[in-house]
């Protein structure tokens, strides 16, 4: 791995100096202003492209069509390639999830849920709490050339983000989720990139598509107050979703809350069990899933945050001294 | 060969009458008995009396080409026999293909058939997704898996499996919903810059 990461840095210090005759107008570009073409472009060109997910030991491939429509709404299909259809379209900002588990419905968001970060097309500033931005080198990626930005946490709590963007358009390449050892968990690999003039036949057919009902969450159902809290969580999180509902797999009721530092979200779930069970945890690629059950109690902590981090957020949960009537 | 045996066989064809002797030869040469047989063909050829498909027997000429290239043919058998090999290769290897496919897409959904598959290795993490107690503070759960059976250390850690996948489904549903409310904030913040 290390040896991989030496070549890596030979490489992209060897590069620049063809890289930089090519294009002198990057040379200047900030880490920042990299991100924010990156956000621009995954907001505002037209683009087919396929990528796949490495995790563990399996790929999931992913095909994603991006265009905009003649009013300047974003069209957008998300289709996981294999196994049992995973579709995700959006219109505007109305998104329409049609998976297995449940029947397809549709959210008004500004955002798709993918294994795209979704900061990466917001802004990123909003990040700059938590994380350094840092310049790396330049590689070839997908028969391009690429520029390197790592999003790097402050502290240990956290992954680091690897960003590998196109050159020309600032578009993703490649993204790898690492330790801050350097140990790769996640990564996403683009595998085809086509940018067009104009948005792409499927998307075109997909405007006249009727989308399916769209789900009415109910005002102040994400923000209700619980009897309990989280008293650590790395710098730069937030609570972003509290609410009570039922594990829809195994029916089981949960209070749950959901934090987020823009960048990753964790999930904090919490429901009284008469079991006693130690600490135990599964990785899937970046995701931890802990889970323990003490005084009466099961806290589970999920997220793409290291498994300690996940430990220590289990373990400041606290119970709020119930108000006397 | 001279040109008068040819001419005997042509009048033979036209049913003009010939002596045994001069049958006797065409019989006993090759050469002039395939004469008399081409030369009955092309009559029937030029009669239009001949079936819309020729059964022309090719069985000698195949079995001297045989004979006169025996190394030429060697080599094809060899191609053909490895062919033979990919294909069963390919057959073989397509299960394996599909499993792997369908591991990709069901994700967690793997890891408790996996769990049923590794008999006598119940503590071993599988491949997909590893269990690992966190350093130091598994003693009272592994203290309780020395007192249970073999079965309900298995049954308790299919549980703990199935409990995993349903948080993770269950984590990323909750993003999914909550993508509404993060808008609002986003739509939030935005204002206030405005104002500002």
């Amino acid at each position: 791995m290390k040896l991989l990461a030496y070549t890596i840095l030979l490489v992209s210090m060897s590069l620049p100096v063809i890289a930089d005759e090519a294009d002198k107008s990057t040379e200047i570009k900030s880490a920042e202003s990299w991100l924010n073409q990156l956000s621009q472009s995954l907001n505002t060109l037209n683009f087919s492209t396929s990528f796949v997910v490495v995790k563990n030991n399996h790929a999931e491939p992913y095909h994603w069509f991006h265009g905009m429509d003649e009013k300047g709404n974003q069209l957008e299909i998300l289709s996981l390639l294999n196994g049992p259809r995973r579709d995700v379209l959006r219109k505007g900002n109305v998104v329409s999830y049609i998976e297995p588990e449940l029947p397809p419905y549709s959210i008004i968001a500004n955002h798709l849920k993918g294994p795209i970060p979704n900061i990466l097309r917001g802004d990123i500033s909003l990040l700059s709490k938590a994380y350094n931005f840092n310049l790396v080198g330049k590689s070839r990626i997908l028969g391009r050339s690429a520029q390197l930005i790592r999003i790097v946490s402050k502290e240990n709590n956290r992954y680091g983000y690897w960003l590998w963007l196109d050159q020309k358009t600032g578009l993703l390449l490649k993204l790898a989720i690492v330790t801050k050892k350097g140990q790769l968990l996640e990564q996403i690999q683009f595998t085809h990139l086509e940018i067009t003039e104009s948005a792409s036949l499927t998307l075109t057919q997909l405007q006249t598509t009727e989308l399916p009902k769209t789900l009415e969450i109910p005002k102040g159902y994400q923000q209700q107050s619980l009897s309990w809290q989280v008293n650590w969580l790395p710098e730069g999180f937030e609570r972003i979703n509290a609410n009570r509902h039922k594990i829809n797999a195994t029916q089981q009721k949960v209070e749950f809350m959901l934090f987020s530092d823009g960048l990753v979200d964790v999930s904090v779930y919490i429901n009284p069990s008469a079991e006693q069970r130690a600490v135990d945890f599964v990785m899937d690629g970046a995701t931890v899933a802990l889970n323990q059950a003490i005084n009466g109690f099961e806290i589970s902590v999920v997220g793409k945050i290291p498994s300690k981090t996940a430990k220590r957020i289990a373990d400041s949960v606290a119970l709020l001294p119930r108000p006397k009537p | 060969m001279s040109e008068s045996k040819f001419e005997t066989v042509s009048s033979l064809v036209d049913s003009y009458q010939a002596n045994d002797d001069i049958l006797n030869e065409i019989v006993k040469d090759n050469h002039l008995s395939a004469t008399w047989q081409r030369y009955h063909l092309i009559g029937d050829v030029m009669r239009d009396e001949v079936e819309s498909t020729l059964n022309i027997d090719l069985s000698a000429e195949i079995a001297s080409a045989i004979a006169d290239e025996p190394t030429v043919l060697a080599p094809i058998a060899k191609t053909s026999f490895t062919e033979t090999v990919k294909a069963k290769v390919i057959q073989f290897a397509k299960p394996f293909g599909q499993m792997a496919i369908a591991a990709s897409a069901a994700g967690l959904m793997v890891m408790s058939v996996q769990q049923n598959v590794a008999d006598n290795e119940i503590l071993t993490p599988n491949q997909i997704v590893q269990t690992n107690p966190l350093g130091g503070i598994a003693e009272p759960v592994s203290l309780n898996f020395q007192q249970n059976t073999q079965l309900s250390q298995k049954q308790a850690l299919i549980q703990q499996q199935r409990r995993f996948q349903a948080l993770l489904q269950d984590h990323n549903q909750q993003i999914k919903f909550t993508a509404v409310s993060n808008d609002v904030a986003e739509v939030k913040k935005e204002a206030e810059e405005k104002v500002k």
